[in-house]
C-alpha cells in the first residue's frame, strides 16, 4: 500500500492537495472573521468560505486620486511646521491653513503640500518664494504619510457610518497613485456623499467688532479640540433640532480660551444671544457658526443657562456643549467627520472610476457565472469524449482538469480573496490550457504504439512535459504585465491564470502523468 | 457521439510559397485595416469606455415601451442600449460630456438621478474619467508589448535558432493582430477584457507553435511525420480551446456579462488564426529551415 503511495506519488500529492482545497472552501472552521464594525459581512455565502467580490456580492467601488503638489526639499530650517504652513497660505489666494501641509523627515526631506485644486503650480511655487522658503522641486502628488493619513480617515469614515467589509487601499498605475475604496452592499451615491466631502468641521464666530462691523472670527473650535463626540441625536420635546453633543478639551486652556472668545464676542451676553444670521446678516445678535469644507452649514445661538455659566467661568470646568443642525442627515455627517477626521485632500471622484453593482444584480451574475463555467466544462468533456472515445484516458483528463479548478477555489478561500468576474473568467481560461496540456500529455505518450515499459513512458512524459513547461513559461511572462500592473479588474484575472498554470505544471499535470502510467503499463 | 479526427494535410503537395500566400494576405489585410483605423480616426481600434471614458446604466426593464421610456428619462441619447434578456435588463452607455454637470458634479450621478426620477431601478453603474481612461491606454499598450517582448526573448531562449523563432514569433504576431482588425471590421469595441485576452492569446497561441517546432526539431521521423504527429496534438488542443471560448462568449452574451464576452471573442477569433498560422505559416517556415541546403 504505501509502496504504492510512494510510487504513484504525484497522485497522491494531488490528492492531498485536492482535500486539502475542499476543507478550505467547505469547512465552517476555516469560515473567514467577522469584519470589523459587527454585523456580518454581506460578500461571503453560508455554504463555502468563498468570499466574493462587488461584480458578484453587489457594492460600489470607487478609485480616484486625491488632489495637491508637493514641493520636496523644502528649506524650513527649525521654524515650526504649523508656523511654515501658516506663513505659505497666508501667501496663496484663498486657501487656508488646512489646504496646507508640512512635513518633517519624509524621503524627500521637507516638504511643504497644496491641496487646494485651484492653486496652480507656478502660484504655489511664487508663495513659496514670496514667503521666503528655497525648494528643490515641484511635484504633482503628495506624499506617502499624507496618502497613508487619507486611508486611514477613509476607513475611519467608513467604518463610522457602520458600513462593514469595506475595504479602503491605495493602487498605483504606474503614474500616479488612486484611493481605492470597495464598500459592499452600498450605493454609489451612498459612499460618494459619504467620502467626496473632505470633511474639515470648525466653528467660526459671527460677531460686530468694536467699530460695529459684522466680522467672523475663524476656528475658534477646530477638529482636535474636540474631546469626545456622542452620536447624532434626533429633534425631541425638549429640543426642537438635530445636534450633535460634544465636549471640548481641557488640556492646554483650550476649553478656556474657547470660553472667553465667546464671552468677549457677546454671544454669552447676558440672557444668551439669538441668532438671526440666516434672516437677516446685518441685524443679528453674535452666532456661533458650524463651518464644513469652507461652508456655513448652521449658525446658533445660545441660551442663558450656558451663556451665565460660561460668564461666570464654571463651563471650563466641565466643557460640554451642543452643536445644532438643519437636519438629521447633517448631524449624523458632522459627527463622522468629527470622529473619523479630516481628508488631509480632497478626493477627485471625477477623475477616477466609479462601479456599481446591486445586490440582486450580483446574485444574478453568481448564478450566471455558475452556469458558463458549467457549460465550459461539458464543452471541454464533449471534445475530449469525442477525440479519445477511450473513457478511461478522457475522464481523468477532465477530472484533471477540474480538479485545477477546485485548487484555485481552495487558494481564493484561503487567501480571502474576492472573486469577481474576472477571476470566473480566468477559472475557465485556466480550464482551457489546462485541457490543451493534458492532450499533450496523452498524444505525446500514447503516440507510436504501445507503451510497455515504465522506461518508455517515462522517457516520452519528459519529452511532453518540456513542451508544456516552456507554454506555461510564456503564459506567465505574457500576463505578468497584468498582474503587476494595476489595470483595475484585470489583476484578479491575471493572477488566477498565473496561479492556474504553476498549480498545473506541478501539481496536477504531473499526476495525470501517473494516472495514465498505472493505465497504460500495468496491462 | 461524434468521433473528432484531426484531417490530415498532405504539405507535399503545396509549396512554401503558396502555404506562407494565405497567412501572409490575411496579416497584410489586418494590418491595413489596422493602420487605416488609426489614420481615420487616431486610434488602432474602436476604443471602448474604459479607455476613452463615459457611463454605463443598467436599469431593470421598464416595461411597456423601453425605448421610448428610456428616451424621456435622460436628458442625453444614450450611444447604446441593448436589451439582456436573461435577466431583465438594459444596459446603457453615454459618453463622457453629453451632460451638463454644474459646479463639477459627476455625470453618472445625474445620469442616475435621472433614471431613479423616471423609476427605472438601477441594477448596476460605472463611470470612467477621460484622464483615467488615456492613462489605461497607455498602461495597456505597455502591457501588451512587454508581454509581447517577454514572449519573444524567451522563444529565442528555448530554441536558440533564428528562424523556428521567428516562425514562433511571426505566428504569435499575427494571432494577435487578425483579432485586432476582425473586432474592428466589426465594430467591436476594445476593452479591457480584450486587452487580458490578448495577452492570453500570446501564451496560449504559442502552445501549438511549440509543439510544432518541438516534434520536428526535436524528435525522430522526417519532417511529415513529425507535423502530422504535432497537428493532431495541436488541432485538437486548440478546438478544445475554441469550444470552451465559444460557449463561453455566447453564454456571457446572452447574460450581459461583458468582460467575458470580450475576452471570449477575442480568444475564438486569435485561436482560428492560430489555427492557420501554424499550420500554414510556421509549417512552411520550418520546412525551408529544415530543407535549406537541400535543393528542392
Amino acid at each position: 500500500m504505501i509502496e504504492k503511495l510512494k510510487s504513484n506519488w504525484r497522485l497522491t500529492l494531488l490528492a492531498v492537495i485536492l482535500l486539502v482545497s475542499l476543507f478550505v472552501v467547505f469547512s465552517p472552521t476555516m469560515a473567514p472573521q467577522t469584519n470589523v464594525g459587527g454585523e456580518n459581512a454581506t460578500t461571503g455565502d453560508r455554504l463555502t468560505n468563498l468570499q466574493y467580490g462587488l461584480d458578484l456580492a453587489g457594492g460600489t467601488r470607487i478609485r480616484a486620486p486625491l488632489i495637491g503638489m508637493t514641493a520636496e526639499n523644502v528649506d524650513i530650517g527649525n521654524e515650526s511646521t504649523t508656523n511654515v504652513a501658516a506663513a505659505v497660505a497666508n501667501e496663496l489666494p484663498d486657501s487656508d491653513t488646512t489646504d496646507v501641509s508640512v512635513r518633517r523627515g519624509t524621503l524627500n526631506g521637507p516638504t511643504v503640500e497644496v491641496v487646494d485644486p485651484d492653486v496652480s503650480e507656478s502660484q504655489f511655487g511664487d508663495a513659496l518664494d514670496a514667503a521666503g522658503y528655497s525648494y528643490e522641486s515641484i511635484r504633482d502628488g503628495l506624499t506617502q504619510e499624507t496618502r497613508d493619513e487619507a486611508i486611514n480617515v477613509i476607513e475611519g469614515k467608513v467604518n463610522q457610518a457602520g458600513l462593514s467589509g469595506a475595504s479602503v487601499q491605495q493602487v498605483t498605475d504606474g503614474t500616479g497613485f488612486f484611493m481605492l475604496i470597495e464598500v459592499p452592499g452600498q450605493d454609489r451615491s451612498n459612499v460618494i456623499d459619504l467620502i467626496e466631502q473632505r470633511g474639515n468641521v470648525r466653528i467660526d464666530i459671527y460677531h460686530q467688532n468694536d467699530a460695529g462691523e459684522y466680522v467672523t472670527e475663524r476656528a475658534v473650535l477646530t477638529q482636535n479640540d474636540f474631546a469626545s463626540i456622542s452620536n447624532a441625536r434626533q429633534p425631541s420635546s425638549q429640543n426642537p433640532n438635530p445636534r450633535v453633543p460634544v465636549s471640548i478639551r481641557q488640556d492646554e486652556g483650550i476649553a478656556e480660551e474657547f470660553q472667553s472668545a465667546v464671552v468677549e464676542t457677546g454671544v454669552a451676553q447676558q440672557g444668551g444671544a439669538t441668532c438671526r444670521y440666516e434672516e437677516n446678516p446685518q441685524n443679528t445678535d453674535p452666532c456661533l457658526q458650524l463651518v464644513v469644507d469652507g461652508e456655513v452649514i448652521n449658525s446658533f445661538g445660545m441660551n442663558s443657562d450656558l451663556a451665565n455659566s460660561m460668564r461666570s467661568g464654571e463651563w471650563a470646568q466641565s466643557p460640554s456643549f451642543v452643536l445644532t443642525t438643519t437636519s438629521f442627515e447633517e448631524a449624523q455627517e458632522i459627527a463622522i467627520n468629527l470622529r473619523a477626521g479630516a481628508l488631509p485632500a480632497p478626493l477627485a471622484i471625477d477623475q477616477g472610476t466609479t462601479s456599481f453593482v446591486s445586490p440582486t444584480q450580483g446574485e444574478n451574475f453568481r448564478t450566471d457565472s455558475l452556469i458558463i463555467g458549467l457549460l465550459a466544462i461539458l464543452t471541454v468533456s464533449g471534445v475530449v469524449f469525442a477525440r479519445y472515445r477511450e473513457p478511461q484516458v478522457a475522464l481523468p483528463m477532465i477530472l484533471t482538469a477540474f480538479s485545477e479548478v477546485l485548487i484555485l477555489l481552495g487558494f481564493a478561500a484561503y487567501l480571502g480573496y474576492p472573486l469577481d468576474l474576472s477571476v470566473i473568467a480566468s477559472f475557465i481560461a485556466v480550464l482551457g490550457t489546462g485541457v490543451d496540456d493534458l492532450v499533450i500529455i496523452a498524444d505525446g505518450v500514447m503516440a507510436e504504439g504501445d507503451v510497455s515499459s515504465r522506461r518508455v513512458f517515462s522517457s516520452r512524459f519528459k519529452k511532453a512535459f518540456w513542451v508544456i513547461g516552456v507554454a506555461a513559461a510564456t503564459t506567465i511572462i505574457a500576463m505578468s504585465p497584468l498582474a503587476v500592473l494595476s489595470l483595475g479588474d484585470l489583476r484578479g484575472f491575471a493572477i488566477f491564470t498565473i496561479l492556474g498554470v504553476l498549480v498545473g505544471v506541478f501539481v496536477t499535470r504531473p499526476a495525470y502523468g501517473d494516472i495514465l502510467r498505472n493505465l497504460l503499463t500495468e496491462r | 457521439m461524434a468521433q473528432l479526427s484531426v484531417p490530415t494535410v498532405d504539405y507535399t503537395q503545396y509549396s512554401n510559397r503558396q502555404l506562407v500566400a494565405v497567412p501572409l494576405a490575411l496579416l497584410a489585410v489586418a494590418l491595413l485595416v489596422i493602420g487605416g483605423w488609426y489614420l481615420f480616426t487616431g486610434a488602432p481600434a474602436n476604443l471602448g469606455l474604459e479607455f476613452v471614458g463615459g457611463s454605463e446604466l443598467r436599469i431593470e426593464d421598464p416595461g411597456g415601451n423601453a425605448a421610448q421610456q428610456i428616451d424621456a428619462a435622460f436628458t442625453a441619447e444614450p450611444d447604446s442600449v441593448r436589451q439582456i434578456a436573461a435577466d431583465d435588463t438594459y444596459i446603457l452607455t453615454f459618453s463622457e460630456g453629453v451632460v451638463d454637470t454644474p459646479d463639477g458634479g459627476n455625470q453618472l450621478s445625474i445620469l442616475e438621478q435621472q433614471a431613479e426620477a423616471a423609476g427605472f431601478s438601477i441594477q448596476a453603474s460605472s463611470s470612467v474619467s477621460p484622464s483615467f481612461g488615456a492613462n489605461t491606454q497607455t498602461i495597456a499598450l505597455g502591457g501588451v508589448l512587454v508581454a509581447f517582448l517577454g514572449m519573444s526573448v524567451l522563444v529565442f531562449v528555448m530554441f536558440r535558432s533564428i528562424a523556428p523563432s521567428i516562425a514562433v514569433i511571426a505566428s504569435a504576431f499575427s494571432d494577435v493582430m487578425l483579432p485586432l482588425a476582425i473586432m474592428n471590421l466589426l465594430g467591436i469595441n476594445l476593452s479591457l477584457g480584450t486587452v487580458a485576452a490578448l495577452l492570453m492569446l500570446i501564451g496560449y497561441s504559442v502552445d501549438s507553435d511549440i509543439l510544432l517546432n518541438n516534434s520536428v526539431l526535436r524528435e525522430s521521423g522526417d519532417f511529415y511525420e513529425s507535423t502530422s504527429r504535432a497537428m493532431r496534438t495541436g488541432v485538437t488542443m486548440t478546438l478544445t480551446s475554441i469550444a470552451a471560448m465559444a460557449v463561453m462568449t455566447i453564454a456571457a452574451y446572452l447574460f450581459g456579462i461583458q468582460i467575458m464576452t470580450a475576452i471570449g471573442i477575442v480568444l475564438v477569433v486569435g485561436l482560428l488564426a492560430d489555427l492557420m498560422n501554424t499550420y500554414l505559416l510556421n509549417v512552411s517556415l520550418l520546412r525551408w529551415y529544415v530543407n535549406r541546403g537541400v535543393k528542392a
